[in-house]
């Protein structure tokens, strides 16, 4: 989101020789070719936001103290959790009352577990643990296969619509004292009623789901949803990471095509990167959906500081 | 042509973020409409109780965050998350003592316990388990080795419990039309579980595996799990008859609304209108 490193001056465009696949002396298409199609990140990062989800699941029917609760506060092995804009908006409301006061020391502990979690890992919550983000991925797919077809036009908005919401709906409730933003947050939608069974608040995940579909690609996560916002922002100088390398990349494109967030590859483009390696900002969700599609392995997860210690 | 598109992105952005803004406004107007008609003080029906320990409405709803720990230690599976239709804040626990009471055969409050925001208050249970064991000590030995404190809080502790209030409906109760009862209460199909004070095994069983024959239907004073100091049977001076009478002990538990055995419950828990109550 804030990145310093883009207001530098861009380094001079890589000349058609310094291609990758001109060094390898080969065309564009050939050198492709020779990356073999994966899915290995998008797969393991599947398999951990259902196993999570299950586990919740589990954990209830079963009445095992694994992972209860659900994903607006919960108690993994004992140990507690709290979402943080969850959290925050209960802060924003009691501090007027003196309520916050009677906050348990477990509240507190989940708070700051997360807060903590988020600095270190970023948004990496969104595409690893977020169930909407799932269902959200397959209507994406849906819309593309529209868009392609020229039977819906897309409807992209600026990125920093988030905070109207986020800021808004933190209003909604100091103002009307109740944590309104919960009764329509997919996230927690969803995870009461995969654990606690259906509600009829789902009518409002669909209705979400169509206009995905139908008209913005993405349009709660990208421009709506507090929750990732607030990941985004506790998660400015996060260790956890996409790394860039300048010298590998054939500035073909296809990781923002791919990407949620494209602004945040901005380095991509031709004659825009500012250094030799960069990182992706806080808005990344770490979903891996760009190093899977990288041709050159420009594009690799890194754990910032960890190559100076191994 | 760089600055148009600026310019232009702008003037975008100022749209999307004003309809938002607006939307949000409506929003927050609607709600903040929809508690000043049906405020807070009106969501707690006879029927949906809050469970043990809640603080008052007006700050239950907004403090309690939804996350259902409370449901998920409930032995009995009695707390459940309020849907849409309930006419209860959404995601919010409540206990439907008709279809599953509770009946605190978990022998502790840990539904109040393992709340994260305190919206179930564990702060008075502990002040009166506190009072019961320095009350205890004086007339037994409690530093005896094996000696659980807890056996001896947690009756306090349970008695403090004020979920609501037992109501009789006079017109419909079977004791008051001067009736007995024999059978299953509920039916065979009854999902309910509860732990009877006349149990053996002390563990909860289905209210659909026990039958009763009594000659004058006083199954809301004989399973009360709290006894003769929330509800007894007694004799209208009146009319002479037998019929149950509800006393200030009753913590609002519900049991005797579960195993109420006419058509609609002739036994009711009014919950309490108090600012706040524990």
């Amino acid at each position: 989101m804030f990145n310093s490193s883009k207001k530098k001056t861009p380094l001079k465009a890589k000349e058609k020789g310094e291609m990758p696949y001109a060094k390898a002396g080969i065309s564009f298409k050939e050198w492709r070719d020779t990356k073999p199609k994966t899915n290995k990140w998008r797969n393991l990062r599947w398999g951990v936001l259902i196993a999570v989800n299950l586990l919740f699941m589990v954990s209830y029917l079963l009445g095992l103290s694994l992972l209860e609760g659900s994903l607006s506060g919960s108690r993994a092995f004992g140990f507690y959790l709290m979402d943080t804009y969850n959290a925050l908006q209960v802060m924003t409301i009691s501090i007027f009352d003196g309520y916050f006061w009677a906050l348990t020391m477990n509240f507190w502990i989940g708070f700051f577990t997360i807060l903590t979690l988020s600095i270190l890992g970023g948004r990496t919550y969104c595409s690893w643990v977020c169930p909407y983000h799932l269902l959200a991925e397959f209507a994406e797919k849906l819309h593309d296969y529209f868009v392609k077809k020229k039977k819906i036009k897309e409807h992209s908005y600026n990125i920093y619509l988030r905070f109207v919401f986020w800021i808004g709906f933190l209003l909604i409730a100091l103002f009307t004292k109740n944590i309104v933003f919960e009764d329509i947050n997919p996230i927690g939608i969803i995870s009461r009623s995969l654990i606690y069974g259906p509600s009829i608040a789902l009518l409002w995940i669909f209705a979400l789901l169509l206009f995905e579909i139908a008209y913005s690609k993405r349009f709660w996560c990208r421009y709506a949803c507090p929750v990732g916002a607030t990941w985004a922002i506790t998660g400015q100088a996060a260790l956890l990471d996409i790394k860039f390398d300048l010298d590998k990349c054939a500035h073909c494109r296809d990781c923002q095509d791919v990407c949620l967030v494209p602004h945040e590859l901005w380095f991509v483009q031709k004659g825009k990167a500012t250094q030799e390696t960069h990182f992706t900002g806080s808005d990344c969700t770490r979903c891996g959906l760009c190093v899977d599609v990288c041709y050159g392995d420009a594009l690799k997860f890194t754990v910032k500081g960890m190559d100076k210690i191994l | 042509m760089a600055q148009h598109n600026k310019e232009n992105s702008r003037r975008q952005f100022i749209k999307s973020a004003g309809i938002a803004a607006a939307g949000l406004a409506l929003l927050g107007g609607g709600v903040g409409y929809y508690n000043k008609v049906n405020g807070p003080k009106f969501t707690r029906q006879p029927r949906f109780l809050r469970p043990p320990g809640a603080i008052d409405e007006e700050t239950f709803i907004y403090a309690c965050i939804k996350c259902g720990l409370c449901v998920q230690i409930c032995p009995v599976e009695a707390i459940k998350l309020a849907d849409l239709n309930k006419g209860l804040d959404y995601g919010t626990p409540y206990i439907d003592v008709r279809e599953q009471a509770c009946d605190f055969s978990c022998d502790s409050l840990q539904c109040v316990e393992t709340c994260p925001t305190a919206v179930l208050d564990f702060t008075p249970f502990e002040l009166a388990g506190g009072e019961a064991l320095k009350e205890y000590s004086q007339t037994h030995d409690a530093t005896k080795p094996g000696f659980n404190p807890f056996s001896v809080q947690i009756i306090a502790m349970k008695s403090i419990v004020k979920m609501g209030i037992a109501k009789v409906n006079k017109e419909t109760c079977l004791a008051h039309k001067g009736e007995g009862f024999n059978g299953t209460p509920r039916g065979n199909d009854f999902d309910g579980i509860y732990r009877s004070p006349n149990s053996k095994t002390g563990k909860p069983a289905p209210l659909s595996e026990t039958t009763f024959d009594r000659e004058i239907c006083d199954l809301c004073v004989t399973e009360c799990p709290i006894g003769e100091k929330a509800i007894v049977m007694s004799v209208d001076s009146e009319t002479g008859k037998t019929i149950p009478q509800v006393l200030e002990g009753c913590t609002g538990c519900g049991v005797c609304v579960m195993v109420c055995p006419t058509q609609k419950e002739s036994i009711i828990i009014e919950p309490i209108k108090e600012e706040s109550h524990v």
